[in-house]
């Protein structure tokens, strides 16, 4: 009856330190998170923010590209195999600080509670790391991450590569299909419509001419 | 508008079925059934229906408008690849792609349409008993649709600089180079084929040999996942499955009503990886050699990025424009490359302010690749329990590594005899740029290891393999399953070895003469 109840004491102490962990204390996630839960925003965040700082060479810093909400729309649009795999990477890494503890006083806490300064120097001995495992962790996290970034509409538009503006052109495929999930009822276009057939000879574009109007206009916060 | 022009389009759509019109289970009839609409099975579906056979395309993804196409190199591949664009080999740990879209992988690759040199087929006819196998039988199909789909070396106009800069760098050493011949008309040099053409300029099959197969008379069945190809006997009777959800991803949400079609011939052209996992899921059909799933090969691909002192727009130009074959007997083929920025920008090194200087020098750089004919490192492909996403075991052979080794050293010899300051190879446990070829010597070592190198395979074969002898092959030279009277199979997976070039242009021309074969035989 004794070690039944230290038993259930120890488990009730367990349950309560991961919970503790896992959930407690973070901020509230921001607005419009279909697939990440609060913990997993404030985690991207806190990379993004090392990852990619502000005063850096591009427009935006990380913070600035709104990656959570970039990585949420991945997310939503993987198959649900993959999407596991990337969550149980960043919740990986939002701990692994109990094997590669941050250069401060509780650097075991959750890697998103670090200083910046723990943060940057877990990452790097995770690039670094001897066991391929780590790194394979990093580089895998970094990837996530590059796509978000640096694919951000202001930071491909400061660097001058972002796509060209190129008015939408109508070929057979646009004359006997739909849009995606649409009926073919949907189908805007008639043959008179066609701006595009075998003998179509294109201007090439201008290595300096217009870049999609999407991009030019994006600012701080748009994608 | 002429009346001629007009009167196609009504009868074309009224063969188009897409998923929104789907509302009960159905069933149909026809000569030939062809499974996947990428090149080969477009091309197959084309000229069977203008013989005048009753055909009908499958095709398991969506057609795409250029409306439709994702800028996003990275959410554009969660629509039109399958698993979402992170599919990975075992074994030896590498990305693989396989596109799931109306036109297959055409849609969203480079355009490339490489013959291969005599010399593979004549190791195939030598290795693999093939005996109409060779340039002079297959020339007149790779004629024909190279007329068909304005197939032509890339013009100057449009190379763009980071591609004549290759063209700069061969010729500084002395390495013959050619533009590469694309299926393109009218390209304007926007360098995104990857994420799906909007000049349309691209021939992939949606705007070539699908609407002409409509033309003729094709029926095009988009959104059906087929996941079983019926027999009886010897022979087959036809294909079943469910309708499938855009974007689902094979999930049992998207999954709806069931479709069986009935058929005098088969033909699979699903996808090296594809086509035997459904022979697998079908009872292990047209196995009895026991060669279905085995001898997978790759072409893995390794890549350099060179830094130049001045900006070139790389962002302008055909994605891959230039190339060069004077390795192929080597074991490797070279070419330019250019792909959505964050892509190229995954193997920079460091992070902060490190890692975003690296980004801003993105203007300034190239990126040339080389792909190996890794005849030695195999693999296979198993299904999985209960999906139809195939599991790649697959490992990279020593030998096939040192071609890699060695072809990182042309690269990065190409890249200082054009003027690169710097060159970053993308490799761990070296140093992460070189300024001088002489550093560089050290990529051409043993210090550079499979494990640390970043290692692409996109061209995939082997998988139903083509061999005389039915013993140790799945097809005959005419495509057709030695067990089975009537199932033929039309993709790359019948390749009895990698073709050294990219494998397109093959694989199309092989499926011409197939439907030849199989046209006379209805």
């Amino acid at each position: 009856m004794f070690i039944g109840l230290i038993v259930v004491a120890i488990a009730a102490a367990l349950g309560l330190a991961i919970h503790r962990r896992g959930y407690v204390g973070y901020p509230p996630a921001p607005a419009g998170l279909a697939v990440l839960h609060r913990g997993e925003a404030a985690f991207v965040d806190a990379v993004a923010e090392v990852l990619f700082p502000g005063g850096g060479a591009l427009v935006l810093s990380g913070v600035e590209a709104q990656l959570p909400h970039y990585i949420d729309r991945h997310l939503a649009a993987l198959p649900r195999g993959k999407r596991v795999l990337i969550r149980l990477l960043f919740n990986t890494v939002e701990h692994i600080t109990l094997l590669v503890p941050g250069d401060e006083p509780g650097g075991r806490r959750r890697f998103s509670s670090l200083s910046a300064a723990s943060r940057v120097s877990i990452l790097d001995r995770l690039a670094h790391h001897p066991n391929g495992l780590f790194r394979l962790l990093f580089t895998a996290l970094r990837s996530v991450f590059v796509f978000g970034y640096l694919g951000h509409p202001a930071n491909l538009h400061g660097l001058g590569l972002s796509p060209f503006e190129i008015e939408p052109v109508v070929s057979d495929a646009e004359l006997l299909f739909p849009r995606v999930g649409g009926l073919m009822s949907s189908i805007d276009f008639e043959e008179a419509d066609r701006t595009v057939d075998r003998d179509t000879v294109n201007p090439p574009l201008d290595p300096h001419g217009e870049r999609h109007r999407a991009y030019s206009r994006a600012g701080r916060t748009g994608r | 508008m002429s009346a001629l022009a007009t009167d196609w389009l009504t009868p074309a759509r009224e063969r188009v079925r897409v998923f929104a019109q789907y509302d009960h289970a159905f069933e149909e009839k026809c000569d030939v059934v062809v499974v996947g609409s990428g090149p080969s099975g477009s091309v197959a579906a084309y000229e069977l229906a203008a013989q005048g056979h009753d055909v009908i395309l499958l095709e398991e993804g969506p057609p795409f408008t250029v409306r439709d196409f994702e800028l996003d190199g990275n959410l554009s591949m969660t629509r039109t690849m399958r698993e979402g664009g992170l599919r990975m080999t075992q074994g030896t740990t590498m990305p693989t792609m396989q596109a799931i879209a109306l036109g297959g992988g055409s849609l969203v690759n480079s355009a490339i349409c490489v013959r291969p040199p005599d010399s593979v087929f004549e190791r195939w006819a030598n290795r693999f008993e093939l005996e109409r196998t060779d340039r002079a039988t297959l020339d007149p199909h790779f004629d024909a649709i190279a007329d068909f789909l304005g197939i032509a070396p890339t013009p100057d106009e449009i190379q763009g600089k980071r591609n004549l800069l290759f063209r700069e760098g061969c010729d500084a050493l002395g390495v013959s180079s050619e533009p590469i011949e694309r299926n393109v008309r009218g390209c304007r040099g926007s360098g995104e084929c990857f994420t799906g053409c909007r000049s349309r300029a691209k021939q992939s099959m949606d705007v070539s040999y699908i609407p002409a197969a409509l033309r003729e008379g094709a029926r095009v069945l988009t959104s059906v996942q087929v996941q079983e190809i019926r027999r009886s006997g010897r022979r087959v009777t036809g294909v079943s499955g469910q309708v499938v959800a855009p974007f689902s991803h094979g999930s049992k949400k998207g999954l709806s009503h069931r479709f069986r079609i009935e058929a005098k011939a088969v033909v699979l052209a699903a996808g090296c990886t594809a086509t035997p996992v459904l022979l697998q899921h079908s009872d292990d059909l047209a196995n009895a050699s026991g060669q279905v799933g085995e001898n997978l090969q790759f072409h893995p691909g390794v890549a350099i990025a060179g830094v130049f002192p001045e900006v070139i727009d790389p962002q302008f130009g055909a994605t891959q424009g230039y190339q060069s074959l004077a390795f192929i007997n080597e074991g490797f083929k070279l070419e330019s490359l250019w792909a959505p920025p964050p892509l190229l920008a995954l193997r920079f090194p460091g992070i902060g302010a490190e890692l975003q200087a690296r980004f801003a020098e993105l203007p300034q750089i190239a990126i040339w690749d080389a792909i190996a004919s890794a005849n030695r490192s195999l693999g296979r492909v198993k299904k999985r329990f209960r999906s139809l996403d195939p599991i790649l075991e697959w490992r990279l052979h020593p030998d096939d590594m040192a071609i890699m080794r060695r072809s990182l050293h042309v690269i990065a010899q190409l890249f200082f005899a054009a003027g690169a300051e710097r060159i970053l190879p993308g490799v761990g446990g070296i140093p992460d740029s070189f300024t001088s070829i002489d550093d560089a010597a050290i990529l051409d070592s043993s210090a550079v290891k499979a494990s640390n190198l970043v290692v692409g395979g996109n061209h995939v074969f082997c998988t139903t393999r083509m061999h005389g002898d039915p013993t140790r092959g799945v097809v005959d030279e005419d495509g057709r399953c030695h067990d089975l009277e009537n199932l033929y199979i039309a993709d790359t997976g019948i390749f009895p070895q990698c073709p050294s070039v990219n494998p397109m242009f093959t694989g199309m021309a092989l499926a011409r003469r197939q439907a030849h074969v199989l046209g006379g035989r209805l």
